[in-house]
């Protein structure tokens, strides 16, 4: 039995197991934990490997461990789990330096492809290279405009807010964030601000 | 007070009682009457009952002293006081007396009426001052309907001037049907005695000169006045939007326990993030399986025990919403006979609050066969409101804005209550789908109303469906138990 290199961290015992199974299958062998305090426990221990844990848990939340570990010099990867992706929540954890983040419930390619990606990082120097030099392009590709709306919404702020800001109608920013989510690909709003924070905006 | 009013009207008795008899000594020597006749005395009972009318007991006595001093002074001492003297003056004597102890009551009487009539004033006046500040209308009717008194804020609320109202019918203050049926209302009270409103209090529609609506919470109180009955009514005007803002919170109290509208959106929030948790378990355990099968040998055991991981997820997620329909549905302990005219008019009477300025145009249409249901009232309430929310919302764009609600006798023992308006209508292939969760065609909709108000109506033992108006618009209608036939008459 290869050492477990997935830890994964999560209050609702139903939702842990599932991940681990999930990963055991893709040959990623996993751990459970049932509250962030649990895993820094062992923290000290772990030379390798990358941590999955949700957001919202009592005690400890997933933003905080991952301030935590960063402040105690821990380098492992963090991939973070948000109930329901909104987006201050999403800049927040990007911003404290998670590796990736989903949106549960979420697709298993998706996690397991977030998962590998985290441990290839710990050899690579830094995250998702290519990812990163693609949506640079892609917001490269943004108008002016576009752009201006586009650090509105991953600064959190409401459509009105951001019409106000720029002094044009609310129904008019909905069509540049219209736009930018079919240049971008982006499927929903935290992928959206996942882009945007991976490429520096 | 009573002995102050006869000190002060003593002096000008007494003044009476020495003047008329005065005059009457003259009258009587001018008239040149036989001395010592029998009529001697006789003189003298004008001076007598002019002073007893005047002043009371006293002055009378006093005009009587005088009165036999007098004609005794003129006439001399008779020689021999025959019985005959003796009886005059005893007549006289007692007549005095007699006339003041009547005078005495007569002015006691007198005093007691102007004081009466002083208190009634003071109380007019009060009343009357009342009345002018009061915020609430106040309208007084009689047996027959017509309109005796009619209040400023009455005038202000109504549109009618006090003249004008005065005589009327109070029916012209309300819409139809209730204009139609006030007369029975009033007349099955005088006969039946049983009370509606009287005493109770409840929100209603009124009607202003303009022909405009306006939602009202009317108490009403009898009175009696010696054999004619009248009725007095104080309306507050629930749209002037103070009062209706007191009212509405002391009624959103009352919504608590129901997830209000606002509280609905948060609840939904919740309960999206705690269904997530069993979907994602069980998409990861069946994900893996398919994962599993692809591994030669395929570990049955393994198998077998995620598949029924991944079951009891899906029965997990079943339990949540179960636990939201049990939350909503409350259990039927709160459920009793409730009146359905009351019950309507109170949510329309909510639901209109700043929907007239609007131009929507609110009418009921209850059948009065259709009068209790067995209901949580608040909760059938919430139903309500929501449709005529809808509703309202759905004629925004519409020339005509009519809304009509009302209730009929459906089919067993149903009632059935719709909700109808002339808005935009519904797509058909939408009317499948409306009472599903997180179904909406608004902007800000959260789509929860609609399947909140199912839940609600299906607990109930009811149903609830949407079918499109022969002339534009749709219809929400929904079925309520009626309450046992035996309770029928077990209310006051």
């Amino acid at each position: 039995m290869t050492d477990p290199q997935v830890h994964v961290i999560d209050d609702d015992e139903a939702v842990r197991t599932s991940v681990a199974f999930l990963l055991e299958m893709a040959d990623l062998p996993a751990r459970t934990y049932g509250s962030a305090r649990e895993f820094l426990e062992v923290v000290d221990s772990l030379r390798t490997g990358c941590v999955v844990t949700d957001v919202r848990m009592p005690g400890m939340s997933g933003l905080d461990l991952v301030r935590h570990l960063k402040d105690t010099g821990v380098k492992l990867p963090v991939i973070v789990i948000t109930g329901h992706g909104d987006v201050p929540m999403a800049v927040e954890a990007m911003r404290a330096g998670v590796t990736d983040f989903l949106e549960k419930p979420f697709d298993d390619v998706a996690l397991i492809a977030a998962v590998r990606a985290a441990l290839d990082q710990q050899v690579a120097t830094a995250p998702y290279p290519e990812e990163r030099e693609r949506f640079e392009t892609m917001l490269g590709a943004l108008s002016g405009r576009e752009r201006e709306v586009l650090q509105g919404v991953i600064a959190g702020k409401q459509n009105k807010v951001i019409a106000f800001e720029l002094g044009i109608s609310p129904r008019t920013v909905e069509v540049y964030r219209a736009n930018v989510m079919s240049k971008t690909g982006a499927h929903s709003l935290s992928e959206l601000v996942r882009i945007a924070l991976l490429a520096g905006l | 007070m009573l002995n102050r009013t006869i000190h002060d009207r003593g002096m000008p008795g007494f003044v009476v009682a020495i003047l008329s008899t005065g005059i009457c000594a003259a009258a009587r020597m001018v008239l040149g009457a036989e001395p010592q006749s029998d009529l001697a005395f006789l003189l003298f009972v004008p001076a007598l009952i002019a002073s007893a009318a005047a002043g009371g007991l006293a002055p009378a006595i006093l005009a009587a002293v005088l009165s036999i001093s007098v004609t005794l002074g003129m006439e001399g001492l008779p020689k021999e006081m025959t019985p005959d003297h003796w009886v005059q003056i005893i007549v006289f004597a007692g007549l005095s007396v007699a006339a003041g102890l009547v005078g005495d009551r007569m002015l006691r009487n007198a005093d007691a009426a102007r004081r009466v009539v002083a208190d009634l004033e003071a109380r007019e006046a009060h009343l009357q001052s009342i009345l002018a500040t009061v915020p609430d209308a106040m309208i007084v009717i009689d047996e027959h309907g017509t309109i005796q008194s009619f209040s400023t804020t009455a005038e202000r609320q109504f549109g009618w001037t006090q003249q004008e109202a005065v005589g009327r019918n109070v029916s012209s203050l309300m819409p139809n049907p209730y204009r139609e049926a006030h007369d029975g209302y009033l007349l099955r009270y005088l006969t039946s005695g049983e009370r509606r409103i009287i005493g109770i209090g409840r929100v209603v529609v009124g009607e202003r000169k303009d022909g405009s609506t306006f939602p009202m919470e009317l108490s009403v109180g009898e009175m009696r006045s010696s054999d004619q009955r009248y009725f007095t009514g104080f309306i507050r005007d629930l749209t002037e939007r103070q009062v209706a803002e007191r009212r509405l919170q002391s009624l959103q109290g009352e919504l608590v326990h129901v997830g209000r509208i606002t509280a609905l959106g948060e609840m939904a929030s919740a309960l999206a993030h705690e269904l997530n948790q069993p979907l994602t378990a069980a998409a990861n355990f069946m994900k893996g399986c398919l994962m599993l099968l692809d591994r030669e040998p395929v570990d049955r055991g393994r198998l077998r025990e995620m598949i029924s991981q991944a079951g009891d997820q899906a029965l997990r997620a079943g339990q949540i919403i179960r636990r939201l329909r049990d939350f909503l549905s409350k259990g039927e302990a709160d459920r009793q006979p409730e009146s359905l005219p009351q019950l309507l008019e109170e949510a329309g009477a909510l639901a209109m609050i700043g929907a007239r300025e609007k131009g929507v145009h609110l009418t009921f249409r209850i059948d009065p066969q259709t009068r209790r249901v067995m209901a949580d009232k608040v909760q059938i309430q919430q139903v309500t409101l929501n449709l005529i929310r809808n509703a309202i919302e759905a004629m925004e764009g519409s020339e005509r804005r009519d809304l009509v609600v009302g209730a009929a006798p459906g089919a067993g023992d149903l009632v059935e209550v719709f909700v109808s308006d002339t808005g935009h209508g519904i797509s058909p292939e939408f009317t499948a789908k409306l009472f599903q969760p997180f179904m909406t065609t608004k902007d800000q909709g959260m789509g929860v109303g609609l399947s909140i108000s199912r839940t609600i109506v299906e607990a109930h033992g009811g149903r609830i469906w949407a079918e499109a108006n022969p002339g534009g618009g749709t219809s929400f209608r929904f079925t309520l138990p009626v309450a046992d036939t035996d309770n029928e008459h077990d209310h006051d």
